[in-house]
């Protein structure tokens, strides 16, 4: 027992070695060299009036699932949503920034002008600026709306600053195990711009139900939006159905099977 | 109230109920007590003259510096205060190499002159935060003489940083007698000889002092040797030319 | 003693943080953000008489993964329209794809200044001069891609101008940059620059005649561009998807889009 009351509930200094002072120090300023609790894979996918877009309610910490219900999609407008891939706190500066934004706009009087290529723009300056400072934004973003014409947009902006836009789009373990199947329901532009609304929704939660097989650090509850001209239809407490884990007993070589 | 004239030649950046500036106003008054420069555009080239007022015989009057290079195809003539145009001649400078070293080509005439009148209202703050440079506005004009992809090119730039493109442009305190001679005298097919005797006839006209090849000189912008102060030969070899009287 | 001492230092256990070391261990900390990525892709340009072709794959990658098949890498700079319809300018970048498309807006937004401040286009010697200061002038944090700038001459002759990432240039031929340069390039020195080719019997070792150069016409040029990109697609992975093309002629940009296979 150890008498020193500072002392209670630390690590101790003969099994874990000295507390590291090291973030008291006026050392250099740190910036993030990698994230703590993240999120996984974020999908997306065109369709014939607008995008459908996905991700899991997970934050982890590491292989820890932290929290279980934290909403990684956020509405903009009418008119867009922005997928969150990667840290969470990272995710919440940006929806602070994304908020003051929408009053900024709001003050204009008129209704909203930033569409969802517009926003796509401002977030890839902004996660382009902070990586051009060594001060990432440690995350993989998915926009999705419409367009200055009220076609459908989806395109990406991630921690590098770099952008793409395709019919369908995946980030994290997503663009490895969602991204081939989205892709076979939309090939191309021509392909997704025949895609019904349900036929959009059905290939996404098929690929989330891909994902939570087969991803170690996701979650079977989700949140998926629809966005259309008529609005976004958002929901957030969404459940896997249908899932079919027969498959697992086939699966040779990680567990106590003895061949 | 104020009576005009009293209360709003203060302040540099004050306007008067009128809307005048009075002290970017006085500034050209300056320029019309400086010595007279003149600036002929012909065709082949442009020739710059100014009066070099020797005021005493003991003057070295070489180191009367009232034509200057801006860069190998432009050159300038001034009037008014010599001290004041050297901050702006080496703005221009410094702009002229900064294009060529960005663009590996000449800068343009009209883009130089435009460089030198941005200056000239850097005496109040700019509009993007911009410090004030200088306590009142200049009280020098520039005649700016070049040659460019456009051809050959005069321009005037006022302290106002008002610049104009003249075919033919007398400035200082000679100025009102020789712009009148110019009218009368230029005309678009003017050889360089024939600018240069023009030049000179009309700085005679104006000048206090007899014209001799000490107390001028001139310059010119061609094509080919770009800008050129004319050497103490060829300054004689002009004002033989003159006719006499 | 030591052992009662409660001090680490002195071999004995210590819970307090007033006691502790209060200095990091000695070395330093190891940046683990790195701000590059490669995204892969070709591009490829070649000058004729009267016209410059501009080429590039549209493919996107990421590791082993295609972020899109269209992502285009050329494009028409300094334009009056948002279409850029009037621009006489094409630039490429390849490499890092962030970066090519800061490096792309900010050489448009400078030719753009320059026609206000000098009523005049910029010509391509001046704006390939002015990409060379873009790039040195980040020669600390470059921007990670090789830029290649064409247009028209101000004799009206193709003009191809190639960098390095941080501003080395020099006006060629012909330059392949990318992902697939090293397949590309040694095809387009013998097929435009005709090197290796000799006259057959015209000698012996050195006396060797070489082929003479002649100036292709753009329809040649075009079917090159397009058989060194199929070429490219067969060995190289990060290449393929689409092959847009920019031709600078003097009556303007004309683009074409041809698909290249996508697996």
């Amino acid at each position: 027992m150890n008498h020193l009351p500072q002392a209670w509930g630390r690590p101790r200094d003969d099994v874990y070695g000295a507390y590291d002072h090291a973030y008291l120090q006026n050392g250099p300023k740190q910036h993030t060299q990698s994230p703590a609790v993240t999120g996984t894979s974020v999908l997306a996918l065109k369709f014939k009036d607008g995008v459908v877009i996905a991700a899991d309610n997970l934050a982890s910490y590491g292989s820890l699932a932290r929290f279980t219900d934290v909403k990684r999609l956020r509405k903009f407008a009418d008119t867009t949503v922005v997928g969150f891939g990667g840290d969470v706190s990272d995710m919440q500066y940006l929806d602070r920034l994304l908020n003051s934004l929408d009053i900024e706009e709001a003050y204009g009087g008129s209704s909203h002008t930033l569409n969802a290529q517009n926003l796509h723009t401002y977030l890839s300056k902004v996660m382009y600026k902070r990586r051009s400072e060594f001060n990432p934004l440690w995350n993989q973003l998915l926009v999705a709306g419409l367009d200055g014409e009220g076609k459908p947009f989806l395109a990406s902006a991630d921690l590098l600053g770099t952008t793409f836009s395709s019919p369908s789009l995946a980030t994290g373990f997503g663009a490895h195990l969602a991204q081939p199947l989205l892709r076979k329901v939309a090939f191309d532009e021509e392909a997704a711009a025949k895609l019904t609304v349900e036929e959009a929704v059905e290939a996404i939660k098929e690929s989330m139900k891909v994902l939570f097989y087969r991803d170690a650090r996701s979650l079977d509850k989700y949140s998926i939006a629809v966005v259309t001209k008529d609005g976004i239809d958002l929901k957030q407490d969404e459940k896997l159905e249908k899932q079919s884990w027969a498959f697992a007993d086939q699966i040779r070589g990680y567990g106590t099977q003895i061949n | 109230m104020f009576i005009a004239r009293s209360e709003y030649d203060r302040g540099i950046n004050t306007f008067s109920p009128e809307g005048r500036l009075f002290q970017v106003e006085y500034s050209l008054e300056a320029i019309k007590l400086g010595s007279t420069a003149i600036g002929v555009a012909t065709g082949g080239g442009v020739v710059l003259g100014v009066e070099k007022r020797v005021t005493s015989t003991l003057l070295e009057t070489s180191s009367v510096e009232k034509i200057v290079e801006i860069d190998r195809h432009i050159g300038c003539a001034m009037s008014g205060l010599q001290a004041d145009a050297r901050s702006m001649v080496e703005h221009a400078r410094v702009e002229s190499q900064n294009h060529a070293f960005h663009f590996n080509e000449p800068l343009r005439v009209e883009s130089c002159t435009q460089a030198i009148c941005d200056l000239a209202l850097r005496f109040g703050e700019g509009a993007e935060g911009e410090e004030s440079i200088m306590s009142r506005p200049f009280g020098v004009a520039l005649l700016i003489a070049g040659y460019d992809e456009d051809g050959p090119q005069l321009y005037h730039a006022e302290p106002s940083g008002t610049f104009y493109r003249y075919d033919a442009k007398a400035i200082g305190s000679g100025s009102e007698g020789a712009q009148a001679e110019l009218q009368n005298e230029f005309h678009k097919s003017l050889t360089i000889e024939e600018a240069e005797t023009l030049v000179l006839k009309t700085l005679k006209q104006v000048m206090e002092e007899k014209l001799d090849s000490k107390n001028v000189q001139l310059a010119s912008v061609t094509k080919e040797k770009g800008f050129r102060i004319y050497t103490d030969a060829e300054m004689a070899a002009v004002v033989e030319r003159l006719p006499a009287n | 003693m030591a052992m009662f001492s409660q001090n680490p230092l002195m071999n004995g256990p210590n819970y307090s943080f007033s006691q502790t070391p209060s200095t990091a261990a000695a070395g330093n900390k190891e940046h683990s953000f790195y701000p590059y990525t490669d995204n892969g892709g070709s591009t490829l340009a070649i000058s004729g008489n009267d016209f410059t072709i501009i080429a590039g794959d549209t493919r996107s990658t990421s590791g082993y993964n295609i972020n899109t098949r269209y992502s285009p890498k050329v494009f028409k700079i300094g334009g009056t329209t948002s279409s850029q319809d009037d621009a006489t300018l094409v630039l490429s970048v390849v490499g890092f794809a962030a970066d090519g498309a800061a490096l792309k807006e900010r050489l448009d937004a400078i030719v753009k200044m320059y026609r206000y401040q000098h009523g005049k286009p910029m010509s391509v010697k001046a704006c390939a001069q002015r990409l060379s200061t873009i790039l040195y002038g980040k020669r600390f944090f470059p921007y990670y891609v090789t830029a290649i700038l064409g247009g028209l001459d101000e004799e009206g002759k193709g003009a191809v101008y190639s960098y390095d990432p941080v501003g080395s240039y020099e006006r060629e031929q012909c330059r392949a940059a990318g992902a697939a340069a090293s397949l590309i390039m040694p095809f387009l020195d013998n097929q435009v620059n005709y090197k290796n080719q000799y006259i057959p019997g015209s000698g012996e070792g050195h006396a060797l005649q070489e082929r003479e150069k002649i100036p292709l016409p753009r329809n040649e040029v075009e079917d090159l561009v397009k058989d060194a990109f199929d070429s490219a697609v067969e060995r190289h992975i990060e290449v393929g998807d689409g092959l847009q093309m920019l031709i600078i002629t003097k009556s303007g940009i004309e683009e074409k889009y041809l698909p290249l296979k996508k697996d």
